[in-house]
């Protein structure tokens, strides 16, 4: 019902119309516009008509081509920064403690005793090559060697480098096979070390080389965070490939955050730890002192990269600046917020941590690596269902690991496919060192630890060994850089709206106004459609009649009275014969025919009368 | 009808249905009064249709008031065009690795430099042992100073003779004590203490200093040191650099260190490097310094994982044993991270290390762009700054410092200073050509330092730079357990360059890497343009008088071209009024019709303007009348009465 009554609405404004031409349209638009241009064209003479008419013309295309501007602009999505320094109440940030020497010597002695012993033969043979074949008679494991062997490559006569195995005869094979040949050796040597020493411990199940790394109670000998004493139990232990046992303080895992209120080191974390420097393990380090890593909770610790280190014998005080960024994410920047978008499975999410950039693109390398060689490298996690390399299992993966390292389409790939994460937060440090414990203290201070720790009266700590580390926050303890977007709808519409009223004084009301205008156009257009149409129809209804449009009575008398018979139908009466029959016995005026009233349909004549109408 | 040309026809149909109506108003009042009822800005209106003198002054009040708050706001705008809004960036990318360049504190072997410094540190020991009763026993060398301090007696002091070193005490400024010939000697010249006032602490002592004089003696200045330690190594280096601006640059290459003898082991990006991709520079205060990835014709290396195993790892060899006692007091080595086409301004802004430690670098790179001119007043690449660039290296401010300061020098002393390149046509002060420079580079220095050369204004800033924020940490390096198998090794791989077992003092490693790859870049950028700008004045404009460009040429058009014409037509009247009293006697011809009169003789404005008259306004008399002539009035018809204005003309 309500189809039909909108449909017949619809007929009838189709009949009806704006009713107006084009041209009435058109002025009374301009007439009645609320634009400022329009108004002056139809006003004042020719001349100014035109002037006015190119004016109005050419500020409509400048609003247009502003308004692309805008719109362009907006749809860049571009972003504001805003930066705020100051402090306020944050929360302490996880400190990761490690130290330099991953286990304790006297603990893996067994497992690298061929290792060791081999190291010493190529020693003595690197120092005294002549005499050393006496002493190179002694038993060695030569398993391991004959895997990766050291080699000594004599560049004396560039053309032909002579390739010396160093426990045997002159090497024949090729340069290449063996892990990144040089004319020094002792950088390579240590590496070589490293990597065999990774290939014994990657076969030694976890549990047990959490036991041979450092314990806690060992490390760390005092904790101290502000006024609240602190002890080992509050460091949560992580296992580090590189670094042995690492202790995380304020993880905030289980517990929550500690916040610290205030500035300055005596609110801030004191540590003193005792890194037993006697016992590292001697190829596999030579540096000495504490890792230490400053990050966000709940975040992993990526020492090895951002890691900084604390000397022995000396206090190291960090003040810390949390430096954040917080980013805006789609469709500002590309980033992530939980990195459940990005196609690299986070193997670091068994941790229960945050995503981070340097979580993803050591995922992409392990599963680049488990593709390459078939098996997972020891310093990255274990994905389910894979297993670490060492050189019974796959013999060449070393050769395939150095291949996979100097790719660097590998790694490019992994940059590109790993998305930054949207809040990213830094910790900018002030480091400064001061000799501890002075002279003076020294010896009271080491008696009072070696009390704590081992309950003797003896002194068992030395120099070399503790370490003391103060961290706290600076004054300005934060600076935070967030974006917003630069460019939001509200300022898109001002802009919008001050462009228009600039040049032509408008607002939406115009717009609206001139929607209005076009579609009363249509509406015209469409009138004269039908009127046409009509037209048509009624010449071709008149070429049928061939003659004189039906009177009124005609019309009404033929659907009413079947026996009537038109005026017209008599031959006699005939308007046109009047002056030819001179035969009418009256003259003057003729009486009038009653039903010569024809009804032309309405819009032809309007039509016709356009061309006089305004 | 049907012999006019359609263009002639259209015209036609414009001018009878689009009549020309105009301000045909006789006089401003009428014109302005026209222009308030019809222009579209709001306000105007407002005081012509007001009724009432209180209300129309109000609104005349609040429509200057809305005039000038538009003014205001628009200068605002307009003041405000040129500033700048700061976006920072960040982005994880593979990264270039900076050129890296790594000198020795100690210039040149003492053992080869000997020879021409032997009579300075012959002096020096003299002075030391005159002003503080230095026991010549406690050098390092007893046997060697024995020996210099018997051929002590042969030779005549020259440095000393020079620039004589003096005690004098505090409040006896007068008096000075020469300690070479032990005579006390009448002081008069300026007094100049390189330790400011603040820093006294010790009142009664004596001090130290030394004298410096113009070419006529009369000009002297002394130049005073809290203490001897400063005093003596001022003295010394001056002399020093005497000496060494004699010496050619290839025999001074030679006396450095080699760069195998320097890099004992290198290590980039996990891939063993050696001397060959270093190359040399000389600086004249360090001696040799090698800079990495910065080879010409090659590329630039980039990093494209984080972490100290990517980056760059050397163990330096500083052979403390061949130091200089009196020109360096601190021992390690001297690295700077820069730009590949920087200039390594080792002396200012380098990192010192530690022998006998471990130093790792973690660098963040930090890029800042600014906008140059009218922003600000950057300079891109240092073109547009009036000091001419001596250094073979992009523009930095500190370039053109050193730039302006060496231009200085030789402008007024006539020779160059050692410490920096050589302008053209210039060469480096020593005592045999220009003796008395010291005086001069002294006073000009002071001038430089207190901003009167005129340097500081002159130089600006570069527009785009990359800065590397580094942190430093320090780990104890060998340890104490790999020590025993490190040193050997190392003695044994450096065997070919030197013939003495390696000490751990000598050695110190140094690492350098990106700590992640996050590149922070600080982009200015305009925070307005010129679309902003108009889009501003038009929400301005709208917002207290909803008035636009439109508005503007209205006003243009009535203030100006109107106004103008009506008093030209008034002028025009009064002067053929004037002309006509002037010259034709006063007659009664014309004096019954003064209507046809005023219609020959007043342009209308549409006349005034010559546009075509419009049609009806000639007809005298009542027209016939038109029937299609109605039509509908703009929205003022059917105003009200009370508002109504009076009738037109």
């Amino acid at each position: 019902m309500h189809l039909k009554k909108y449909l017949r609405k619809c007929l009838h404004r189709l009949q009806k119309g704006p009713g107006y031409t084009y041209k009435e349209l058109l002025v009374w638009y301009c007439n009645n516009t609320n634009t400022h241009g329009p108004k002056r064209i139809i006003c004042e003479g020719p001349k100014k008509k035109a002037m006015w008419f190119l004016i109005t013309l050419l500020f409509t295309s400048l609003v247009c081509w502003q308004w692309g501007v805008f719109i362009r602009t907006y749809l860049s999505w571009e972003v504001s920064v805003s930066l705020s320094i100051g402090f306020k109440t944050m929360d302490f940030p996880a400190v990761t403690i490690c130290n330099a020497s991953p286990f304790q010597y006297s603990k893996v002695k067994h497992l690298l005793k061929d290792l060791d012993e081999l190291m010493e033969a190529v020693l003595e043979r690197i120092l005294a090559p002549e005499q050393s074949y006496a002493n190179a008679t002694r038993t060695l494991n030569f398993t391991i060697w004959n895997d990766t062997p050291l080699v000594l490559i004599d560049e004396r006569k560039p053309s032909r480098p002579v390739v010396l195995d160093l426990l045997g005869d002159v090497h024949n094979g090729s340069a290449s096979s063996s892990p990144a040949p040089g004319r020094t050796c002792t950088a390579q040597g240590c590496k070589v070390a490293m990597r065999l020493a990774t290939n014994i411990f990657s076969q030694v199940p976890r549990h047990k080389l959490v036991e041979m790394g450092y314990p806690a109670e060992r490390l760390i000998l005092a904790c101290l965070f502000g006024p609240e004493p602190c002890n080992y139990r509050n460091f949560t232990s992580i296992f580090h490939p590189d670094y042995g046992n690492c202790y995380i303080f304020n993880w905030g895992m289980t517990e929550k955050a500690l916040p610290s209120a205030n500035p300055g080191a005596e609110f801030g974390l004191k540590l003193i730890l005792d890194i037993g420097q006697e016992d590292y393990v001697p190829f596999l380090t030579s540096t000495a002192g504490a890792r230490l890593l400053l990050h966000g909770q709940r975040s992993y610790p990526f020492i090895k990269d951002e890691g900084i280190y604390a000397m022995s014998g000396t206090e190291t005080s960090i003040g810390v600046l949390v430096d954040k960024l917080e980013r805006k994410g789609e469709p500002y920047s590309q980033c992530t917020v939980n990195g459940s978008d990005v196609p690299v499975r986070n193997l670091y999410s068994d941790y229960n941590t945050t995503y981070s950039i340097q979580a993803c693109i050591r995922s992409c390398f392990q599963e680049h690596m488990i593709q390459n060689c078939s098996c997972a490298h020891f310093l990255y996690p274990l994905p389910h269902g894979e297993r670490y390399c060492n050189n019974r299992e796959f013999p060449d993966w070393a050769y395939c690991y150095s291949h996979l390292c100097m790719s660097v389409a590998q790694r490019e790939t992994c940059i590109n496919m790993c998305k930054e994460s949207c809040n990213d937060t830094q910790y900018k440090m002030t480091i400064s060192m001061a000799d501890w414990p002075s002279e003076a203290s020294e010896d009271w201070i080491f008696h009072v630890l070696s009390q704590e720790r081992d309950q003797s009266t003896n002194i068992t700590l030395n120099r070399k060994g503790v370490v003391k580390l103060n961290i706290y926050f600076q004054e300005f303890n934060y600076r935070i850089i967030e974006e917003s977007a630069a460019n939001n709808i509200v300022w898109l519409l001002s802009n919008l709206g001050g462009q228009f009223g600039f040049w032509m004084g408008g607002s939406v009301l115009c717009l609206i106004e001139f929607g209005e205008i076009l579609i009363d156009f249509v509406w015209i257009t469409i009138i004269k459609l039908v009127a046409f149409a009509k037209s048509l129809r009624q010449r071709r209804a008149q070429a049928r009649y061939a003659g004189p449009p039906p009177t009124v009575a005609e019309l009404v008398e033929a659907h009413t009275n079947f026996g009537f018979q038109p005026d017209v139908a008599r031959p006699g009466p005939d308007p046109g014969t009047y002056p030819d029959e001179q035969t009418l016995p009256i003259p003057g005026t003729p009486p009038p025919n009653y039903d010569s009233l024809r009804l032309q349909p309405l819009d032809v004549i309007e039509s016709d009368s356009e061309g006089d109408a305004i | 009808m049907l012999a006019m040309a359609p263009g002639e026809k259209i015209k036609a149909k414009i001018k009878k249905n689009l009549p020309v109506r105009g301000p045909q108003a006789p006089t401003i009042k009428e014109l302005m009064r026209w222009y308030c009822l019809n222009t579209n800005t709001h306000g105007c209106r407002r005081i012509v249709v007001s009724r009432g003198r209180l209300r129309r002054l109000l609104w005349i009040l609040f429509t200057l008031t809305a005039v000038a708050l538009i003014f205001w706001q628009c200068a605002l705008l307009v003041a405000s065009f040129y500033t700048v809004s700061v976006s920072i960036k960040v982005h994880f990318q593979k990264l270039d690795f900076p050129a890296v360049t790594i000198c020795n504190i100690n210039p040149y072997k003492y053992s080869v430099v000997r020879d021409l410094l032997a009579d300075l540190e012959q002096e020096t020991r003299v002075a030391l042992k005159t002003l503080y009763g230095f026991p010549e026993n406690t050098s390092r060398k007893r046997r060697e100073a024995e020996s210099w301090n018997s051929a002590w007696e042969g030779t005549r002091p020259k440095f000393l003779k020079l620039v004589p070193l003096m005690a004098f005490g505090q409040d006896e400024t007068g008096e000075a004590k020469d300690f070479l010939t032990g005579r006390k000697r009448k002081f008069n010249g300026r007094i100049i203490h390189k330790a400011s006032d603040a820093t006294h602490v010790h009142l009664s002592k004596e001090v130290v200093g030394f004298q410096l004089c113009s070419n006529d003696t009369s000009h002297c200045a002394l130049y005073t040191f809290s203490s001897g330690v400063n005093a003596i190594q001022e003295w010394y280096t001056l002399h020093y650099m005497n000496i060494m601006a004699q010496v050619p640059l290839e025999k001074k290459i030679n006396m450095s260190y080699s760069a195998e003898e320097l890099l004992v082991t290198c290590l980039f990006d996990g891939v063993s490097c050696d001397a060959r991709n270093f190359t040399l520079f000389h600086h004249p205060m360090y001696g040799n310094c090698y800079t990495f990835n910065n080879r010409e014709n090659e590329t630039i290396l980039s990093t494209s994982m984080g972490g100290s195993e990517y980056g760059l790892q050397v163990i330096l060899y500083l052979n403390e044993e061949e130091y200089n006692p009196f020109l360096v007091s601190s021992s390690g080595a001297k690295v700077i991270v820069h730009r590949q086409d920087e200039y390594p301004f080792i002396e200012d802004v380098g990192t010192e290390i530690e022998p006998a430690m471990a130093t790792s670098i973690g660098m963040h790179l930090t890029e800042s762009f600014k906008l140059s001119e009218p922003y600000s007043q950057c300079t891109e690449d240092g073109s547009d700054v009036p000091i001419s660039n001596i250094y073979k290296a992009a523009y930095s401010l500190q370039i053109c410092l050193h730039s302006c300061f060496q231009t200085k020098m030789v402008e007024k002393c006539g020779c160059a200073q050692y410490n920096q390149p050589l302008p053209p046509a210039a060469n480096y002060c020593n005592y045999q050509q220009h003796p008395n420079w010291m005086y001069c580079y002294y006073e000009l220095h002071q001038a430089f330092v207190r901003e009167e050369l005129g340097c500081q204004a002159v130089c600006r800033e570069a527009c785009s730079f990359k800065e590397w924020t580094l942190t430093t940490s320090l780990a104890q390096w060998p340890s104490v357990v790999s020590e025993k198998w490190l040193l050997p090794i190392l003695t044994w791989d450096q065997g070919q360059q030197i013939k003495k077992k390696l000490n751990k003092t000598d050695l110190a490693k140094l690492l350098i890497f990106y700590k992640d790859l996050n590149q922070r870049s600080i982009m200015e950028s305009p925070a307005n343009s010129i679309e902003m700008l108009l889009s501003n004045f038009g929400g301005q404009l709208g917002l207290w008088m909803s008035c636009s460009v439109v508005c503007v040429i209205e006003i243009i058009e009535v203030f100006f071209i109107d106004s103008f014409s009506i008093i030209a037509r008034h002028q025009w009247q009064k002067a053929k009024e004037w002309w006509a009293r002037r010259h034709a006697p006063p007659g009664p011809q014309g004096r019954d019709n003064p209507g046809l009169d005023v219609d020959d003789e007043l342009p209308t404005f549409t006349s005034a303007l010559r546009l075509p008259p419009a049609p009806g306004t000639q007809v005298p008399g009542t027209p016939p009348p038109r029937y299609n002539t109605l039509r509908l009035e703009r929205a003022f018809s059917d105003q009200l009465t009370d508002t109504q204005v009076p009738a037109e003309s």
